[in-house]
């Protein structure tokens, strides 16, 4: 009773699985199992194309939070490609996992960005907003000003200046402005764009 | 040192770059050109201890990675290791006033819970946690605890084993504590208890390596503070992701003050407590 040390350690018990062990895992029917299988799979090339495979249907958030993290060190524009068709998809959780997950591949992202920029579908933009917000690139704040500059959906300006604002300075500020005076009707921007010149 | 292009241990730009690279990969941990000073600094030591001529035979032999210790020496070198006892002790307040009564109401009063400290440095946090059980946790004649530090370098673990410590690192020790567990070793050195001491378990540990922390398991508590900050988007989502594997669901984490889950990965869930913000993994039932 009271403080007590442990004398055999799970370190020495901890299960040893071969690639293919990991790669079968991420079928098991425990999540907990596919989430350690997806870590375990770390600079595994030929998981690539499995965890792609799996992660838009992979129904548990931690499991495909794994997947979204081994397949992101791979920062290659293969998985880049493979990741960005989520940006679009009516599950808000995997778009924003998906979000997440780019924001931390400052190599295959950012060759994306022109076609990002331009996508025909809003919801993609406010997205690729998501990703710049902590894209470690140093075109990040050019391509969220060009945003709030040009983009025609108040939702997507909305998304930029948000994105932006962690890193605005007073240089932005009638960037913000001339954000407000082209939404007059939209009240969601004006509050962000006041609240962030006060 | 060599001609203008270079600095410190004789790094040039470009081995500055390589370096970056290869630490990164290793570790997980990225510093940037404004660490350049720091680092090259910390690389003559490596270079000097190592009884190297100059960067490129020493850098060619820890690429080579047959000597181990040559990377260890290396990580001690360029990891930061100031801390103190009862350091944010306001976040030791939560977990004696709410996050222990929950871990033990969840597990039908029973024990042991289980606490990590990562990274535990030279043990000021660990032996803090120790000391503010022993001290103010009215279950502690009841309910065991189990202790665990755990930390990259190998010199650090070695000094929190030996638990000897300055005025600077117990300047926030209560007198009355400090004369119960600690006895004074040498001129302003003071050694802690050996029940103490012995009671806390130290591990060697990259966060980043999921590999290696797929050994620790069913911690009802972890403290990880200070130490995310130094890593890039990556490694602070490896990080959470092994921090979480480290847990059991419904388990605690607490980051340091400056620190925030929100911005590194979603897996956990936010909790507000009268002292502060904690992490939570979330249970079955609501994951």
């Amino acid at each position: 009773v009271g403080l007590v040390r442990r004398t055999t350690e799970k370190a020495e018990a901890a299960e040893q699985l071969s690639v293919d062990d990991l790669l079968g895992r991420l079928d098991d029917a425990d999540p907990e199992r596919r989430r350690e299988a997806a870590l375990g799979l770390d600079a595994v090339a030929a998981a690539v194309d499995p965890l792609l495979d799996r992660v838009g249907a992979e129904p548990e958030p931690r499991a495909r939070d794994a997947m979204l993290t081994t397949l992101a060190a791979f920062d290659l524009p293969e998985v880049a490609e493979g990741l960005v068709v989520h940006l679009a998809s009516d599950d808000a959780g995997l778009r924003t996992a998906v979000a997440e997950a780019m924001a931390a591949m400052p190599t295959s992202v950012p060759p994306l960005m022109p076609r990002l920029l331009t996508d025909p579908d809003h919801d993609v933009r406010v997205m690729t907003a998501m990703v710049l917000a902590d894209l470690p690139h140093p075109s990040a704040v050019t391509w969220l000003t060009a945003m709030i500059r040009d983009d025609t959906h108040p939702n997507v300006v909305a998304a930029a200046i948000d994105a932006l604002l962690p890193s605005a300075g007073p240089e932005h500020g009638e960037l913000l402005r001339d954000a407000v005076r082209r939404f007059p009707d939209d009240p969601f921007l004006r509050f962000t764009v006041e609240a962030a010149i006060r | 040192m060599t001609g203008a292009a270079t600095t410190g241990a004789g790094l040039t730009d470009a081995d500055f770059e390589r370096f970056r690279e290869y630490f990164y990969k290793r570790t997980g941990i990225q510093f940037t050109a404004s660490k350049r000073y720091f680092v090259d600094k910390r690389i003559d030591a490596s270079i000097r201890n190592a009884g190297f001529g100059g960067f490129a035979s020493w850098f060619a032999a820890l690429r080579l990675g047959d000597r181990a210790e040559l990377l260890q020496d290396l990580i001690n070198q360029l990891t930061v290791n100031e801390t103190y006892f009862l350091r944010e002790d306001y976040q030791f307040d939560a977990m004696l006033n709410t996050v222990l009564p929950n871990v033990l109401a969840a597990r039908g009063g029973h024990g042991p819970v289980r606490i990590l400290s990562l990274p535990c440095s030279t043990g000021e946090e660990p032996y803090s946690i120790a000391l503010r059980l022993l001290e103010e946790w009215d279950r502690i004649d009841d309910v065991d605890v189990e202790i665990h530090g755990a930390d990259i370098d190998s010199d650090v673990l070695d000094r929190a084993a030996h638990a000897s410590y300055g005025e600077r690192s117990l300047h926030r020790v209560p007198k009355p504590w400090m004369a119960k567990y600690f006895t004074e070793a040498a001129a302003g050195r003071y050694q802690l208890d050996d029940g103490i001491r012995g009671a806390v378990t130290l591990h060697r540990v990259n966060v980043c390596d999921t590999a290696s922390m797929r050994a620790f398991k069913d911690f009802d508590v972890i403290f990880c503070r200070n130490v995310l900050i130094y890593f890039d988007e990556l490694s602070s989502r490896r990080a959470a992701e092994n921090l979480y594997g480290a847990l059991r669901p419904g388990g605690y984490l607490f980051l340091g003050h400056s620190e925030s889950m929100s911005r590194i990965s979603p897996i956990f869930t936010p909790t507000r407590l009268p002292e502060g913000i904690v992490y939570q993994r979330p249970t079955g039932a609501n994951r």
